[in-house]
């Protein structure tokens, strides 16, 4: 056990969190006391994590998603709305000077952004579009269903990270193509060995300009989403190891509503506007 | 609520004793550096040495390169680009080998570089990657210091076998042949000879997984010389997958061998080709089997192929053809009659290690050398120079004062160069400038004139170089007559004053001192090394190959330290383990290693610091590991060497290089290990290894600049990493970890007006580029615990309260750093077709006091702080009050019209509105912000917004107060707004029943 931890818990914890994040916090303590005696396995820890975050019923329940959030990069905060569905249909709106852009736009079938410089719809590359689709099993979480899924998770030792000990566990999921070539799909997470949430991830970049390097991104700000008993880490940073300037684009979330009320037509392509003269199907 | 205290009682009573020994619970510096975040800024020009490259026997786009100090590279491109990809592991690497079962996954490395020049560094066992390189298990051999080969039998995973060359400067029984059956799990020991006999190279038959060649190697290097050969060097062959071994040397040459190098041709496995180091010159050279190995016969002996044999020792053999021949050397050689004859390779960085063949095409080749990777895309004959492997290997470094700061360093193999700690768009392979040739170690900065120092080995040459003139002059100090001919280190001594600007010393075993930049020289001490004979037979050194280049040159001094407090009082390091002291500028010397008593005898003084802290104070740095002793050593004295206090603690690993204390906190010392950085705050009762971008790199030298409190460390093998402002760490105290939040000292922050709008990224697709410093003002606050529940903000407020803007925070356990521009929000811009790139512009803040407010749950913690101007643009204050209130004009009317269109938008959407109107107020709309076109070359001529947007985007963006020309222009924007203005009224009081959102409220949403 890790007298440590307990000791800070009970010095420096989130005590003004609201009684159902202690009680969650204390089962923690328990279960980590615990964990010392009877190793961890990897089925442990994700299980713990459903638990810990509201439940594995109430995770199932989940059909649609939609995030309101502001972005930062660079100095600039963009306002963005995330649409994510069951069926993998997503849609990402971003705010600029009022205007709605859509970007990483999918309906099951077709990906698509609008170009910032036409400001008109264009399909993405088969590639990525095959890469979205099979990414679509995984909502709302790679945890949740992943061995139904044909994903496999082991725990492969502990690291610190953020000065923080964590459980490494490493889930592989299916393989991707990336350039033509059949490339392994594998993304490090580490569960906070305290609460277990993943307050991070590591997986390696596999197309672009960065490919290659290994790229890091990390939770924090987990709260329960209202109503729905289930916690979302509501701040991301992403990629902080190879931004340019060391500085980690991050996104804050304003709301997140589970199962939302959603337009279908937001995920349409729209073929009129990208080729109003031939149309060919 | 009752389960709640249960749970916690529970948890108390089963651990009471860690609990209440928390309270005495060390500061673990290591979980607290958080955002204190490493930029590696290279150089890659002149890239670093390789030592073993290997390609993917399926993919041609793969490529590894594993090098003597820089850990593993992996390309993905045919060696466009490279990526690190073993950032936790020694970085000194043997050899690299992917299963060729399962190439994409499986990756073993065996670390601990084979080519065992005198600077070489060492690792620390086997390693294997299932998942490609991303993450790695280490399998053992923690005492093989250096293995030479891994072969993984095509024919079934489960079988390695390892080639351990061992170590090099001590007996060792961790060597020979190791074979596992299991895919690693086991190990056995399969072929071994001797204690100071290794195995240096391994193939196996292409055809025949039972069948291995292996090289034993009878080696051994001292601080002071080098052997190489002996009765058991020897070429062995298995044909039983290693359960018995033969020599094959039908052929070779009589007496002793060193080291040879074993190819099988693919194409052919009946073709051998062996390098001989042998007794005789003539016998040396290329022999070549064509039965497998029952007899040999020589075919070359040129110097291109025997040349350093501990240093030079790979063949390669075109996989499809057995008679085109390829030898690592000096230049490289390749033969294409089957060995009978070579020509150099094309021109590259001379001393190449290692070469392969792409898999698929004979005219692509990939060269290892002493200057990193190179490629050719015609067999050999021209090669280019891969841009983005920053692996140089300094050997020391200093810096200088000037803005931004230079840093000085000289490179193994590599000659000495300088270059800008942050440079326009990055700092690339042009920003650095070479400053000596030869192999580069020691450079200094004239402390005020514009005069570089710098050498080549041996003190050969100590150039004098006037930076603004472009003149050069060597100036080291020659042989007196009445003194012992002059020895200089490899790495030769050298030292400028604090007190004199001209004074400048360098060591041979005497100290030398000059008043005049180095055109006179007066010794100021008597030897001070131990000048032990048996230590200075450098002519006989190499074993079977004669090498005395120098390297091994002994009883030298190796550091020179005036103490900053009195230039009376200087320490002398030596090679052969001396720590000598004068207190009265060399007048007299006291030797004060004896006082170490627990020390080993005679190990390297490799650095003295001459504390600011106390006259008496000095930390002195050994290395032993070219005793074979690789336990780091440091001792502190406060009273001129009389006692000495270990201030390490046994969780440090790799031999010890070079320490640096903190000019204001005593008890913040960093120390450089073979293995990497470690910190401690409290003197030295514990050390944390910094590992935040930091690999486990050799760092030979470390430098704290003052004015920005940047720690430089040169690596050898890594470039120059450089950790921006550590002076937070000087803060850390246990009481500080017990507040909730510590937000650190901040000083006054300066908006900076210097822009780097014309760099451009020339070249950076391919090229490494250095990251640049920080040049924002920053907030830094500690946590004592990662915020991972609940919600967290960071605003920016003025004194009133008012947000200016809101940051992402830190969340980590430990230092916490938030950068902001200095800038508050850009304003909303109305929304039109198109968008107005102007309006991304965010205006800076005044000069003033703010405060950085963090909410942290129900908690507030507040820190307030000072920005101030960049006076070096020469604006007055008035300057700036009056760029400030037209850029915050401008913002205001820029949401003004914002909320215009916004209401005009409405209007013409609600059904209430009369359509005439409606026509009026569309024919307003636009002139006030652009209807039709594109953001790129379609389009629509620009309207208000677009021209009000770009006004405010120009003016923000200068440095400057707003111009005339620029005044003008916004007296005409401002006119043709307020004339909007009138005609929105107007037509604003013809729509009734349009419910309107107040100014507050649109911006809001």
């Amino acid at each position: 056990m890790n007298d440590h931890k307990i000791y800070e818990l009970f010095t420096f914890n989130n005590l003004e969190l609201n009684m159902k994040t202690i009680k969650l916090l204390l089962v923690a303590i328990a279960i980590t006391a615990f964990s010392n005696v009877n190793a961890q396995t990897a089925e442990d820890i994700v299980a713990n994590y459903f638990e810990n975050t509201g439940g594995i019923d109430n995770w199932k329940k989940i059909e649609g998603l939609k995030f309101e959030a502001n972005v930062s990069q660079m100095g600039m905060e963009i306002p963005i709305n995330m649409i994510q569905l069951k069926d993998g249909r997503q849609a990402t709106v971003i705010t600029f000077q009022g205007k709605e852009i859509k970007q990483g736009v999918f309906d099951g079938e077709t990906l698509w952004s609008v170009n910032f410089m036409s400001m008109k719809a264009e399909k993405s590359d088969a590639e990525t579009t095959a890469i979205t689709k099979q990414a679509s099993i995984e909502f709302p979480d790679p945890f949740l269903n992943y061995k139904e899924n044909g994903f496999t998770i082991a725990l492969d030792g502990e690291e610190t990270v953020d000065g923080t000990e964590t459980f490494k566990i490493k889930l592989t999921k299916k393989p991707i193509i990336v350039e033509g070539k059949e490339e392994e799909n594998v993304v490090y997470y580490f569960f906070d060995k305290e609460n277990f949430v993943p307050i991070a991830t590591r997986s390696e970049v596999k197309s672009g300009p960065s490919k290659g390097k290994m790229s890091e991104n990390t939770f924090s700000d987990y709260q329960e989403v209202e109503g729905a008993g289930i916690y979302f880490p509501f701040s991301r940073t992403m990629g902080a190891n190879i931004a340019p300037d060391g500085q980690a684009p991050s996104i804050t979330m304003k709301t997140i509503i589970i199962n939302p009320t959603v337009d279908a037509a937001i995920f349409s392509f729209p073929e009129e506007e990208a080729v109003p003269a031939t149309k060919d199907n | 609520m009752k389960n709640i205290f249960f749970f916690a009682f529970l948890a108390l009573c089963i651990f009471p004793s860690q609990v209440n020994a928390q309270e005495d619970k060390p500061i673990n510096p290591t979980d607290l550096f958080g955002d204190i975040r490493a930029r590696h800024i290279g150089p890659a020009v002149m890239s670093g040495r390789i030592i073993d490259m290997e390609t993917h026997p399926t993919n041609p786009r793969i490529i590894y390169a594993g090098t003597a100090g820089g850990g593993v590279w992996k390309s993905n491109d045919t060696g466009a680009t490279f990526n690190p990809i073993f950032e936790k592991h020694a970085q000194s690497i043997g050899a690299i080998e992917l299963d060729p079962n399962d190439p994409d996954n499986t990756v073993y490395v065996g670390t601990g570089e084979t080519w065992t020049r005198n600077s070489v560094s060492y690792g620390d066992g086997l390693y294997k990657s299932t998942d490609g390189g991303v993450s790695w298990k280490k399998l053992g051999f923690d005492k093989s210091e250096r293995i030479a080969n891994i072969i993984v039998n095509p024919d079934d995973s489960n079988e390695v076998y390892v080639a351990v060359l061992g170590a090099l400067w001590s007996d060792s029984d961790e060597r020979g042949v190791y074979k596992s059956s299991d895919a690693g799990a086991t190990w056995e020991q399969i072929l071994y000879v001797n204690e100071r006999t290794g195995a240096a190279d391994m193939t196996m038959d292409p055809n025949d997984s039972n069948t291995i060649y292996v090289s034993m190697w009878e080696f051994r290097r001292t601080a002071w010389s080098f052997e190489s050969g002996g009765e058991h060097s020897a070429l062995m062959k298995s044909t039983d997958g290693g359960k018995s071994w033969n020599k094959i040397h039908n052929g070779f040459p009589e007496g002793q061998l060193g080291r040879l190098a074993i190819a099988v041709a693919p194409s052919n496995s009946d073709i051998l080709y062996t390098v001989i180091e042998a007794e005789q010159n003539e016998r040396k050279g290329l022999y070549r089997s064509d039965d497998a190995g029952l007899s040999w016969k020589q075919l070359n002996n040129d110097f291109g192929i025997t040349v350093r044999p501990f240093y030079f020792s790979r063949i390669t053999v075109d996989p499809r053809d057995p008679e085109v021949v390829l030898k690592g050397g000096l230049s490289g050689s390749i033969s294409r009659d089957g060995g009978k004859t070579f020509k150099n390779l094309g021109n590259m960085h001379s001393d190449i290690h290692d070469i392969v063949f792409d898999i698929n095409n004979s005219d692509v080749i990939y060269s290892g050398t002493d200057g990193g990777v190179y490629r050719s895309w015609n067999g050999g004959t021209t090669f280019e120079i891969v841009e983005n492997l920053p692996l140089s290997q300094f050997y020391h470094i200093s810096l200088d004062d000037a803005e931004p700061y230079n840093i000085y360093g000289g490179l193994q193999d590599n000659g000495s160069w300088y270059g800008p700690s942050s440079s326009s768009g990055g700092i690339n392979a042009g920003d650095w400038k070479p400053i000596g040739g030869g192999d580069g170690f020691r450079v200094l900065k004239h402390p005020t004139k514009n005069i570089i120092y710098s050498e080549m080995q041996g003190a050969q040459n100590v150039w004098r170089y006037d930076v603004d003139r472009e003149l050069v002059k060597t100036i080291q100090p020659l042989a007196q007559e009445g003194h012992a001919e002059l020895r200089f280190n490899w790495n030769g001594p050298m030292a400028v004053s604090t007190y004199q600007p001209d004074r400048f010393y360098m060591g041979s075993q005497f100290l030398h001192k000059s008043e005049d930049m180095g055109d006179t020289w007066e010794i100021i001490s008597p030897d001070l090394t131990t000048n032990d004979p048996s230590k200075q037979q450098q002519a006989d050194s190499g074993g079977l190959s004669m090498d005395n280049s120098g390297a091994e040159k002994h009883t030298t001094i190796f550091t020179i330290a005036e103490s900053p407090l009195d230039q009376n009082v200087i320490w002398v390091g030596t090679d052969d383990g001396n720590v000598q002291v004068t207190k009265d500028g060399g007048k007299t010397w006291t030797n004060t290693v004896a006082n170490i008593q627990e020390l080993p005898k005679n190990i390297w003084t490799y650095h003295i610091e001459a504390s600011v802290h106390g006259k008496g104070t000095a930390y002195a740095v050994f290395d032993g590991h070219n005793s074979g002793d690789m336990k780091p050593y440091v001792y502190k004295t406060t009273d001129y060497g009389e006692t000495w206090t270990n201030i390490l603690t046994d969780d440090i690993i790799g031999t010890s290089r070079n320490i640096q204390e903190d000019y204001e906190n005593e008890n913040l010392l960093f120390l450089g290990t073979e293995f990497g950085l470690y910190i401690t705050l409290d003197g030295g009762d514990n050390w944390g290894k910094f590992t935040n971008n930091v690999p486990p790199v050799a760092v030979h030298f470390i430098d704290l600049q003052k004015r920005t409190n940047d720690l430089v460390l040169g690596t050898h093998g890594r470039g120059i990493i450089i950790l921006e402002d550590i002076s937070p760490l000087r803060e850390i105290t246990p009481d500080v970890l017990k507040s909730k939040v510590h937000f650190f000292d901040a000083e006054p922050m300066m908006l900076s007006d210097k822009q780097n709008v014309f760099a451009g990224s020339f070249g950076a697709e391919t090229q490494f580029v250095g990251q640049n410093a920080n040049t924002t003002p920053q907030i830094k606050y500690l946590l004592p615990k990662r915020h991972t529940f609940g919600k967290m903000i960071l605003e920016i407020q003025d004194m009133d309260g008012k947000v200016l803007k809101t940051l992402t925070p830190g969340k980590s356990k430990g230092i916490n750093i938030v950068n902001w521009a200095g800038t508050i929000r850009q304003p909303h811009i109305a929304k039109g077709k198109t968008l107005a790139f102007g309006g991304f512009a965010a205006p800076r803040v005044a000069a003033g006091t703010y405060k950085a407010v963090l909410k942290k749950g129900k908690d507030t913690f507040e820190q307030t702080f000072e920005i101030v101007n960049d006076d070096r643009s020469g604006l007055s204050d008035a300057d700036r009050k009056f760029k400030h209130d037209v850029t915050m004009k401008m913002y205001d009317m820029t949401e003004e019209l914002a909320y215009i269109v916004y209401q005009i938008d409405a209007m013409i959407e609600s059904p209430n509105t009369k359509s005439k109107v409606k026509t009026e107020l569309n024919d307003l709309k636009k002139t006030l912000v652009i209807t039709t076109g594109d953001n790129y070359v379609g389009s629509a001529d620009p309207e208000l917004r677009e021209k009000m947007a770009d006004l405010f985007s120009k003016i923000v963006g200068s440095y400057d107060k707003p111009s005339n020309n620029e005044m003008a222009n916004l007296k005409t924007i401002e006119d043709r707004f307020n004339t909007s203005k009138v005609t929105f009224e107007k037509l604003k009081k013809k729509v009734k029943d349009v419910e309107l959102k107040s100014f507050d409220t649109f911006f809001k949403d």
